[in-house]
């Protein structure tokens, strides 16, 4: 089986570039965090994400994405710290970025209260996405996932927008230490079977965990802890309970963003399960994705049943996770690079929507669809970006979706039967029902007499909404960069499962 | 010529919407018709630069556009779409009038995505690279989405809308599917229509793909019996959107561009399918104008009676047919589309184009209704007027290759220019029973200067229809051609 390589940073970079973009929001969130409630706390919070993005494109002018080597790599012993990154997860790192920086903005444009703790908050999240996307290490991930996770949790208790938050909160808790708990069981599996063969010698690294692939039925029951554990965080039906209420009835747009926002499972899914369980993987994917489909069709279905916004909302981002699973169990090379394009276009959109239904609510107090009519009037701005964003989860052509979409039809088509490619493009129309349904309702509606009187859009708003919808057209026409970035990179994760 | 001229023709109109972003909301309808009219001009001089004697494709432009993909920004015209061009400009000026004196509450908005349509619809005329018409083709629903919701003829026109553009999607899957499969199956995938025009593909390929096709353009066409989503639109969309969705023949031009040429072999072999359902289009629309009571859905039954002719005529395969097949297309551009523009017109005055509530409205709007006449005319393919050239060589065509289809269209269009003088009748002559009908203005200056030049258009290609058709012959012979390859 071929093993990754890696490059150390010595000979990229004269700094620890991946240390540096850790430690950058880490130190940040103590910054803002010192600084209280003071104004200077929100420029800084700002600043310290715009410097985390910036970072992070500089990190994208070092490495070479057309070589099959993990780069930029650090390892430091006794912690077994251990970061290396390639095209795929650069991509997710700069989705977190920007990400984390759009909600420092629309933070303010919210006008939440005590701003300073939020952001410190939020930046602690971004340290916690940055250091599961660079790491290595399985273990590492995990803690890293737990930090964004309770810094997530705090988001919730702290800034929660309505009287049911407790009830979004416990369930949250509930399906997050679960599923946080199978992924740390799927570890010590995988760790147990490395001391096993390496006489006592425990290892989470990931290039130790490669060589010795578990035998038989630990790999089995390795693969479905780290899946489901992650499956649980991603979340994809059937275990996705915590998302329509925490999106319900928790944050608006900041907590679900942080959630769904940058597809950490998917990366997880990508980086770790594939290349450490290959057999479990080969054996399993039929049912994998057969769930897979079931997810995409199911999760639609209810998601036409909505009369919230933002639960609606929260079964797209089910239903769309379902078809990232399906690309990603393609084991093919178009279907992977398309998979990691489409996460990375599924979070930007969704991201983008959910600012908007915050936007909506600060002006409404209200995300039920009946009470909502005719804002197409009053906020044109909101509601073309809102289908905008609608119809990049659909994959329109000229959004990245749909060139990801071409790419894992491509992988479908290769191997894998026309008929669940087909069926996974149906998939898409019914997003496409409900998305625009709920438009139809939200914007296009008739304004009823006595109606709100809905503020017109604020600058501040129009650069939320503005930079997120430029990213993506951007992306969407000149796709070819971001193929090239994650092409070797793709290669890579196929190269385990030749045939 | 070393000018992108198809580049800046097809962006012409959106160069306008950005500028009329810039400018006062006053000023929208003049940049609009400044750009349209400028497209007009543009589309008028690359009908001269084109040389019908010439090689196939002609004014082509290629730059590379996702190289990793081998994707390609490929344009080029020729002979079987070069004259969509300036039938496109035109009816967009039409459809332009006809709104001129609506969404005044937000013009800029209503205008730009009328301009961006434009953009669209003379890119997916242009388009060479599969990915980049099928890009053209699905991103004309986000505009058309919008005017119809935003700007409908009737309430809740919203579902309506949503129903077009679901259906619109979903029609593109199969579409999508079969430029990937076409683009998989050649040694280096590749999504160039010149070069996959070359290759010979395996038999099992062809049928898939022409079935993918037909399944997808079918639904755009309208092919019995993916039809239905038609009427209702042209029901609840504002007239000149259905004068464009109707009068632009784009899921014929697919047919031709695209399903027949590039699954020869599965085409000739289910020539008695491509007949049948063009035959069967054909008689449905005829009868089903028949039940209508309302002129604008009346229409869209003539429409998919027409274009069920155009269907037939091409499963000839022959350069006769297809020749006929874009003549016809192009003539029901002027006759279709301006009638559903007058029937705007009308709607505008009346507030309905139902028979029940108009009768007599010759009598108070008699520009109007000579008008509607003239195209209605032309719809049924009266000699004399531009239809008749095509419509002619159809059916010779048609009697020729399927003889018994070619009479029962020759019936079905007796039927349907049956039902189109009753619904006339009805609508324009007798007493007058409606008041506002009784007090209804005919055709105000900017109104009565298009139905000038579509009269004009139509009369004059009728009475001298050889330069246009020898424009369109070389490029049909060459696709007939094309055919015989395997």
């Amino acid at each position: 089986m071929p093993g990754f390589v890696e490059i150390p940073w010595q000979q990229q970079a004269g700094l620890p570039l991946l240390l540096l973009l850790q430690g950058l929001p880490l130190f940040g969130a103590l910054v803002v965090f010192a600084l209280r409630e003071r104004l200077t706390a929100v420029i800084a919070g700002k600043l310290f994400a715009l410097a985390e993005l910036l970072l992070a494109m500089l990190v994208l002018t070092r490495i070479d994405p057309t070589r099959p080597a993990l780069q930029l790599a650090e390892r430091f012993g006794p912690l077994a710290y251990h970061v290396a990154v390639d095209g795929i997860s650069l991509v997710f790192l700069l989705l977190a970025a920007l990400l984390t920086l759009l909600m420092t903005l629309y933070g303010m444009s919210r006008g939440m209260i005590s701003p300073g703790r939020l952001f410190a908050v939020l930046l602690l999240a971004e340290a916690g996405l940055v250091g599961m996307l660079v790491t290595v290490n399985i273990a590492w991930f995990a803690a890293c996932s737990a930090l964004e996770l309770w810094a997530v949790t705090y988001l919730l208790r702290r800034w929660a927008s309505s009287r049911a938050e407790n009830l979004a909160l416990i369930r949250f808790v509930q399906y997050q230490a679960f599923g946080w708990a199978l992924f740390v069981a799927g570890c010590l599996a995988l760790g147990w079977s490395h001391a096993d063969a390496h006489g006592g010698y425990w290892s989470f690294d990931l290039f130790d965990l490669l060589g010795v692939v578990p035998p038989g039925k630990l790999q089995t029951a390795a693969f479905y802890l780290l899946f489901y554990g992650l499956a649980v965080r991603t979340p994809l039906f059937p275990l996705h309970g915590w998302l329509p209420n925490m999106a319900q009835h928790g944050l608006i747009a900041v907590a679900p963003a942080l959630m769904v926002g940058v597809k950490v499972g998917i990366y997880g899914m990508l980086r770790f399960v594939l290349p450490l369980t290959p057999d479990a993987v080969l054996t399993w994917q039929p049912y994998v994705v057969g769930f897979a489909m079931a997810g995409v069709f199911f999760t639609a279905a209810l998601a036409f049943q909505q009369t919230n916004l933002r639960r609606l909302l929260a079964f797209a981002v089910v239903s769309h996770t379902s078809l990232l699973v399906i690309g990603l169990f393609s084991l093919h090379e178009a279907g992977i690079q398309g998979t990691v394009l489409l996460a990375a276009n599924f979070g930007l959109a969704v991201t983008g929507m959910w600012f908007i239904v915050g936007l909506v609510f600060r002006r409404t107090g209200t995300t039920e669809l009946h009470e909502l009519s005719g804002l197409f009037e009053r906020i044109p701005f909101l509601a073309i970006a809102f289908l905008s964003f609608g119809l990049a989860i659909v994959g329109m052509p000229g959004t990245p979706g749909f060139d990801a979409a071409h790419l894992i039809l491509e992988a479908a088509i290769d191997n894998f039967g026309a008929l669940s490619t087909v069926a996974a493009a149906l998939g898409n129309v019914a997003a496409a029902g409900f998305l625009l349904w709920a438009f139809q309702k939200a914007f296009l509606s008739q304004g009823k007499p006595g109606g709100h009187d809905v503020d017109r859009t604020l600058p501040m708003e129009y650069l939320v909404c503005g930079i997120a919808l430029a990213a993506m057209l951007t992306i969407g026409f000149f796709t070819e960069p971001w193929l090239f970035l994650t092409e070797t990179a793709s290669q890579g994760v196929v190269a385990r499962f030749a045939r | 010529m070393n000018w992108p001229v198809l580049s800046l023709l097809g962006f012409t109109p959106l160069a306008g919407a950005v500028l009329l972003w810039l400018l006062p909301p006053r000023a929208a309808r003049y940049v609009a018709a400044a750009a349209m009219l400028l497209v007009l001009f543009g589309a008028s001089a690359t009908l001269l630069l084109y040389e019908a004697a010439g090689p196939r494709f002609q004014l082509l432009e290629r730059g590379v556009w996702i190289a990793s993909l081998n994707v390609h920004y490929l344009l080029a015209v020729d002979g079987l779409s070069v004259l969509f061009l300036p039938s496109t400009a035109l009816l967009f000026l039409g459809a332009l009038v006809a709104h001129w004196n609506r969404a005044m509450d937000a013009p800029r908005q209503h205008f730009g995505l009328l301009l961006l349509l434009e953009t669209l619809t003379l890119g997916v005329f242009c388009a060479l690279d599969t990915i980049l018409f099928f890009v053209f083709w699905e991103l004309m629903l986000v505009p058309l989405y919008f005017l119809v919701a935003r700007w409908g003829a009737v309430r809740g026109s919203g579902l309506g809308a949503a129903r077009y553009f679901l259906i619109m999607l979903a029609s593109g899957i199969p579409l999508l599917i079969a430029f990937v499969m076409l683009a998989a199956s050649q040694p280096v995938p590749t999504f160039a229509l010149p070069v996959l025009l070359d290759a010979s593909l395996p038999r099992s390929t062809q049928f898939g793909l022409f079935l993918l096709f037909l399944l997808g353009f079918g639904v755009k066409v309208p092919l019995v019996p993916l039809h239905t989503w038609l009427p209702q639109f042209a029901l609840q969309a504002p007239g000149s959107l259905t004068a464009l969705l109707v009068g632009l023949k784009l899921g014929a031009y697919g047919l031709i561009r695209f399903a027949v040429p590039l699954a020869p072999q599965a085409a000739l072999e289910l020539h008695w399918l491509l007949a049948g359902l063009g035959t069967v289009t054909l008689v449905y629309g005829a009868v089903g104008m028949l039940a209508q009571s309302n002129l604008r859905v009346g229409m869209a039954y003539a429409s998919i009676c027409h274009v069920g002719l155009a269907v037939l005529g091409l499963s000839s395969f022959t350069a006769q047919g297809v020749q006929g097949a874009v003549a016809l297309l192009l003539s029901f551009t002027l006759a279709t589309g301006g009638a559903c523009l007058l029937l705007d017109f009308l709607h505008q005055r009346i507030g309905s184009t139902d028979i029940n509530s108009l009768g007599g409205a010759a009598k108070t709007m008699p520009a109007l209704a000579s008008g509607l006449m003239i195209c209605g005319l032309a719809g049924v393919g009266m000699p004399g007027t531009s239809s008749f050239p095509g419509e002619f060589m159809l059916i010779l065509a048609a009697l020729h290759s399927h003889t018994g289809a070619g009479m029962a269209a020759l019936f079905g269009l007796a039927i349907a220019a049956g039902a189109f003088l009753a619904l006339y009748r009805k609508a324009f002559f007798g007493p007058v029973a409606n008041p506002v009908v009784a007090q209804a203005a005919d055709l105000r200056p900017r109104e009565m200067l298009v139905l000038v030049v579509l009269i004009a258009l139509i009369g004059g290609i009728g009475l001298l229809p050889g330069p246009w058709l020898e424009l369109v012959r070389p490029a049909a012979e060459a696709w007939a051609a094309g055919l015989g390859r395997q």
